[in-house]
């Protein structure tokens, strides 16, 4: 297998982009990736998005690639729910692995303000079990909040301890230009935001956001030639879990996320403890605590009492989400994946312009579902 | 909002509560599988779930997603049947009295209208000995809204 490089990256900002189209969100985000790989072109674009149909189109590599000027190269689209980017990132990891392919871009892009919220919680809920769990008229905050309850009740966590993971979240975003929100916030306003799917409260809550981003993978021959801050994928791994929640072997935890973490460490020839820096998917606080704990980065049941306890913090290590995670700099679905990453992949190479952290070695964990399908990346400098 | 011929097709399994057991490594699962999630044999059998159970986590969906709007409070549990776990609508109650814990078990109850404008019946849970009072039976009968309008003149 032959290694993969990260050489560059583009980003656009996250937000209600009600004046930007799909096409032209996704075009912005692949330029800014090929001019930061110093103008090489793509032979190769794959998708990451979950929920196109609701702006009612499919075939979005046809329709980016040929919007963008690169009519006649390879195109396709990957789906894993919230998780698309991260499953989108293996499938392009995996071409220039094989050697079929030398310089891909893999593209993440969603968006989410076109329809009425009502309308696009229920495309999120599709990621959850139709039959079975659909009919009941449950979201995807329902979800997460049956398993929140469950988690809080059985290691007595306190409201004000879940709290804290928000807290730091909108901390960090606030000096990220790409965030979807850059406030301040303190425990009490996530105690007093509005009931969505009790015990989840808004700001337990990520907002649903529109965005792009792009990362160009190359082969080893091409990174040294357009780039003296090459990034390697040093390990990546993906695992599935039941996309119900009732039949998970425990509700407090996510077997996809500690067999991908355990796959990719394994790969990379590392453990959790030589990670500086790393974005995790916390589309709900619950999620990111739970993210940490099955990493690694936390023992069970710990992961909110030591962030409220001020651990996980720029400087420390690993620093969690400087970005400002789902939470705060947003969540754009399919593109959540390639945001992470390009995010560590930018704290690596020591350009990320919000909270930087120095180091070695970064992870990305996207999560599709409630922790049912999960790519694990780690990147190194 | 889901269509007539997934309720249709989904009625047998979804009124019996089954669940497949593994023959193998005993696990059960509930949605049925087709083969089992812990060990990967296809040796399973299909078994019904008891009726009776316990709350182990519950919500109350306060933002409700397309087709769901103006249905009574969404409260949604996990409930512990011995041995598997179902994710159900709870009913003839009201969120003021959910606990971790509490006792419960399977009735008949409509859900929302499918695509097709057909209102199909699914197995909620109740709390346990719970009898259907007046209220919830003409609420049954008219549906929440005009119950709600009746209360106010």
């Amino acid at each position: 297998m032959r290694n993969v490089y990260v050489v560059g990256v583009g980003l656009t900002k996250v937000g209600k982009l009600y004046d930007i189209s799909l096409r032209d969100l996704a075009t912005e985000a692949l330029f800014k990736s090929i001019d930061d790989a110093g103008g090489e072109m793509p032979e190769a674009i794959v998708v990451g998005n979950m929920l196109s149909s609701l702006v009612e189109q499919e075939n979005l590599a046809a329709l980016i690639a040929d919007h963008a000027g690169l009519r006649g190269i390879t195109g396709f689209k990957v789906e894993a729910a919230c998780g698309s980017g991260g499953a989108a990132f293996l499938a392009g990891y995996s071409l220039i692995a094989s050697g079929l392919f030398k310089k891909v871009v893999v593209l993440g892009i969603e968006k989410l303000s076109e329809r009425p919220t009502p309308q696009t919680a229920r495309g999120l809920a599709w990621a959850a079990d139709a039959d079975y769990e659909l009919v009941y008229g449950i979201s995807f905050s329902g979800l997460n909040a049956l398993v929140m309850r469950y988690y809080m009740s059985k290691y007595n966590v306190s409201r004000e301890e879940m709290a804290s993971w928000a807290v730091l979240m909108h901390e960090n975003a606030a000096t990220n230009p790409y965030a979807h929100m850059r406030n301040k916030i303190t425990v009490e306003d996530v105690i007093k935001s509005p009931l969505i799917a009790d015990p989840i409260r808004l700001y337990d809550s990520c907002p649903l956001s529109d965005g792009a981003a792009a990362v160009m993978l190359t082969s080893r021959d091409v990174a040294r030639k357009v780039t003296d801050t090459p990034i390697l994928v040093a390990g990546i791994a993906n695992s599935v879990d039941s996309p119900d929640l009732s039949s998970r072997f425990e509700l407090d935890s996510m077997l996809a996320a500690r067999l991908s973490a355990e796959k990719a460490f394994k790969m990379a020839n590392i453990s959790p403890n030589d990670i500086d820096v790393a974005e995790v998917h916390d589309a709900y606080s619950i999620t990111g605590i739970i993210s940490i704990e099955e990493i690694g980065f936390a023992p069970k049941g710990k992961g909110a009492k030591l962030i409220s306890e001020g651990s996980f913090r720029p400087g420390d290590k690993p620093t969690i989400n400087p970005s400002g995670g789902l939470k705060a700099r947003g969540h754009p679905v399919g593109a959540t994946g390639i945001y992470q990453i390009a995010e560590i992949a930018m704290q690596l190479r020591g350009d990320f312009p919000g909270v930087k952290v120095e180091g070695e070695y970064g992870l990305a964990q996207n999560i599709g579902g409630v922790g049912s399908n999960i790519t694990t990346i780690i990147l190194r400098s | 909002m889901t269509t007539i011929q997934k309720i249709w097709r989904l009625r047998y399994k979804f009124f019996n509560l089954l669940a497949t057991k593994c023959s193998e490594c005993g696990f059960v699962s509930y949605p049925p599988k087709a083969a089992c999630p812990k060990c990967g044999s296809r040796n399973i059998k299909e078994i019904k779930l008891p009726k009776k159970g316990k709350i182990i986590s519950f919500t109350v969906i306060r933002v409700p997603i397309e087709g769901f709007k103006g249905s009574d409070p969404c409260i949604l549990g996990i409930i512990d049947l011995g041995g598997a776990r179902i994710l159900a609508q709870l009913t003839d109650t009201e969120p003021e009295e959910l606990k971790i814990g509490m006792k419960v078990e399977a009735t008949i109850r409509k859900t929302a209208p499918t695509l097709d404008g057909v209102v199909p019946y699914v197995i909620k849970f109740k709390p346990s000995g719970r009898r259907a009072g007046i209220f919830t039976s003409i609420r049954q009968i008219l549906g929440s809204k005009h119950v709600r309008s009746a209360n106010k003149h």
